[in-house]
């Protein structure tokens, strides 16, 4: 573990924007948690005196049309947007990569499984056609609008790609040499799948995680900007971004610019540190990343070739 | 010949997956709440008249027989009403896809020459400045938050400069629409020789479809770039190099070879797009499909999304089959 982690730090290193992107994602999940020292107002709290104020000292981020410290509700936001995604990822990634791992594994060779492991993509495909926006919004409306449903939701729209990504791992894993000795030794095949194949099919879904919370980030707040998912005075920034669309047009940019921009880096931060994951779990891609920094260094020690 | 048997085994497979589709959404928006009968008749609807009017929509019966009749109403074209508008779905679908197909399209060509042009210049070198600045935008791009991007640029071109006109819809009030042919709106313009209206059309559509353009060209931007520098890694364009072939030409022979990845992720975009530009219907108030679907949704209003989802499904299968079509004449390999 100690040598993954140096591994990381090098790869920091040679790349800043891994660097960046973890940094991002710490200084977010940090806010998020010590909010209540943070933030100087109540996030919920409305001054009717003091609404649209730009921002200046007393309101950094200035207030919005009814009077709440924008600042304050844009720090607590992740609270609700970081949870949301966090969970509706895991729950899809446990869904679907457990689902996957069993259809990968009864994908070939005949009987009631195959035909059933069939059906189950055909399913996948068939909810993967649908537009995603509209899917979700339905699933929201349907089950009742709560911060639980919108979990479900993105588990929902997410799940058929963990299913396919855990698919074709272990369609490839399940014809290796080990996986065959442990069937020969008698270990049932819920066995084989769970010690065996799962552990060695994990690398590629972990990159996928990352990238999905910041997808998870990014539906939750379009749903709450319709109106179809955190509803205010919760502070959420795509709610808060619903709030403040007039604003904008007549002139007033801050309700909605600050919390869009801090949904937009956490967004960023999200799919760098999956970018590096990417690098980490994949050793060819790790390789070529390490040496072409060694060149890099090598040809900066050379004196310039021509000068 | 085998194009055409190809697409007959296509269409076998299309059927039971066009069904598939309709039954989930069916069932998906059956289950949201809020009676029909009484949203059409209003708060003051008596008893016995929400009773008829479930009894005539077929609201009484079990669940698989409205599912049957919405079926065999969808074979006789009918896609069911829409309580909000009281029209067909099928005429109100009729009359926004194209706006939503107008500004997905266009969107869609910005895409392709952001995510192309910068692919294959980051592609002919790998670590060169270009490459990191597209590895930086392909990143960003996905990140931001389509409707806060729009809010942006209209802050920035509306608000601040005056550039753009208000985001209120496709053309200015106070320009009469062209007589609607293909539904879009500058194309049915420039048919009726008005160019007012032309310009109008155009000048609201550039905030738009800068959103979902420049927010979109990331995976065409990186399926482009790792299949160019795959190509111009492989042997036919060593070669070429080696015998002294110019640049430009041995990058337009691998981008010639680079077309059928970079065409399929194209498709999966336009498909995609259908669906995903309702954040950006909504904020430029645009009136298109999407934006139609979604305040079906809000409304319990179920005709309207059942008929989206089904619009936008057979529209994805289109594009795909046209793909293939194209796949036939890019790759020889395929139709031979």
């Amino acid at each position: 573990m100690s040598s993954k982690l140096r591994l990381l730090v090098r790869l920091a290193v040679i790349r800043p924007r891994f660097a960046i992107g973890y940094l991002i994602v710490i200084t977010i999940t940090l806010l998020a948690i010590f909010a209540p020292a943070i933030t100087p107002y109540s996030p919920t709290e409305a001054d009717s005196v003091s609404f649209l104020q730009p921002p200046d000292a007393t309101h950094l981020f200035g207030t919005d049309n009814v009077g709440m410290d924008i600042f304050s509700r844009s720090i607590y936001a992740p609270r609700i947007d970081l949870t949301i995604a966090i969970l509706g990822t895991l729950l899809s990634a446990l869904a679907g990569g457990s689902v996957g791992a069993v259809v990968g594994f009864y994908s070939s060779g005949r009987g009631i499984r195959v035909w059933l492991s069939f059906a189950v993509m055909r399913a996948a495909d068939v909810l993967q056609a649908f537009p995603v926006f509209v899917f979700a919004i339905a699933l929201v409306a349907s089950l009742g609008q709560s911060i639980q449903t919108v979990v479900l939701a993105i588990a929902f729209v997410n799940a058929p790609i963990y299913l396919r990504l855990m698919r074709s791992q272990v369609l490839s894993i399940r014809s290796m040499r080990y996986v065959e000795a442990s069937q020969v030794n008698g270990l049932s095949d819920m066995k084989t799948i769970v010690r065996h194949i799962i552990p060695n099919a994990m690398a590629p879904v972990l990159a996928q995680l990352s990238v999905n919370v910041g997808w998870g980030i990014l539906l939750t707040s379009a749903l709450s900007f319709v109106g179809a998912g955190v509803r205010a005075p919760t502070p959420e920034w795509g709610s808060m971004i619903a709030m403040g669309f007039q604003n904008v047009v007549t002139g007033q940019w801050w309700p909605s610019m600050f919390p869009g921009a801090m949904l937009a880096i956490t967004v960023f931060g999200f799919s760098l540190v999956g970018a590096s994951i990417e690098v980490l779990a994949d050793p060819s891609k790790r390789r070529q990343l390490l040496s072409d920094a060694r060149e890099h260094r090598r040809r900066a020690d050379l004196p310039v070739e021509g000068a | 010949m085998r194009i055409l048997a190809y697409l007959a085994k296509r269409l076998i497979f299309v059927i039971p997956q066009l069904l598939g589709i309709v039954l989930v959404s069916f069932l998906l928006v059956k289950s949201i709440p809020g009676d029909p009968a009484v949203l059409m008749l209003g708060p003051t609807a008596t008893p016995s008249a929400i009773a008829s009017l479930r009894q005539q929509l077929g609201l009484d019966q079990p669940l698989y027989v409205q599912f049957l009749i919405y079926v065999r109403n969808l074979l006789h074209g009918d896609l069911g009403t829409s309580w909000q508008t009281t029209r067909p779905v099928l005429e109100d679908l009729l009359q926004r896809f194209p706006a939503t197909l107008e500004l997905v399209t266009l969107s869609l060509l910005l895409a392709i020459v952001v995510g192309v042009t910068l692919g294959v210049y980051a592609a002919r070198k790998p670590n060169g400045w270009v490459a990191r600045l597209a590895d930086l935008y392909g990143l960003s791009a996905g990140a931001l938050p389509d409707f806060w991007f729009a809010l942006v640029l209209i802050f920035i071109f509306y608000t601040v400069l005056g550039w753009a006109p208000a985001p209120l819809g496709r053309i200015d009030m106070i320009v009469i629409p062209p007589l609607p042919v293909t539904g879009a709106l500058t194309i049915d313009a420039l048919l009726a020789g008005d160019l007012q209206a032309f310009w109008s059309a155009c000048a609201h559509l550039v905030l738009p479809v800068l959103t979902l353009g420049l927010l979109n060209a990331g995976p065409i931007l990186k399926m482009t770039q790792a299949t160019m520098e795959k190509m111009l890694e492989s042997d036919f364009s060593r070669f070429e190099v080696l015998c002294g072939v110019p640049q430009n030409l041995v990058v337009r022979h691998a981008l010639r070879n680079a077309l059928p990845s970079i065409v399929t992720i194209i498709s999966v975009l336009y498909g995609f797009l259908i669906g995903g530009a309702v954040l950006v219907e909504i904020v430029f108030s645009w009136g298109g499909a999407g934006q139609y679907a979604v305040q079906g949704v809000l409304n319990s209003d179920i005709y309207p999304v059942l008929g989206f989802v089904l619009f936008s499904a057979i529209f994805s299968l289109i594009v795909y089959i046209a793909v293939d079509l194209i796949y036939f004449l890019l790759d020889p390999r395929i139709s031979n």
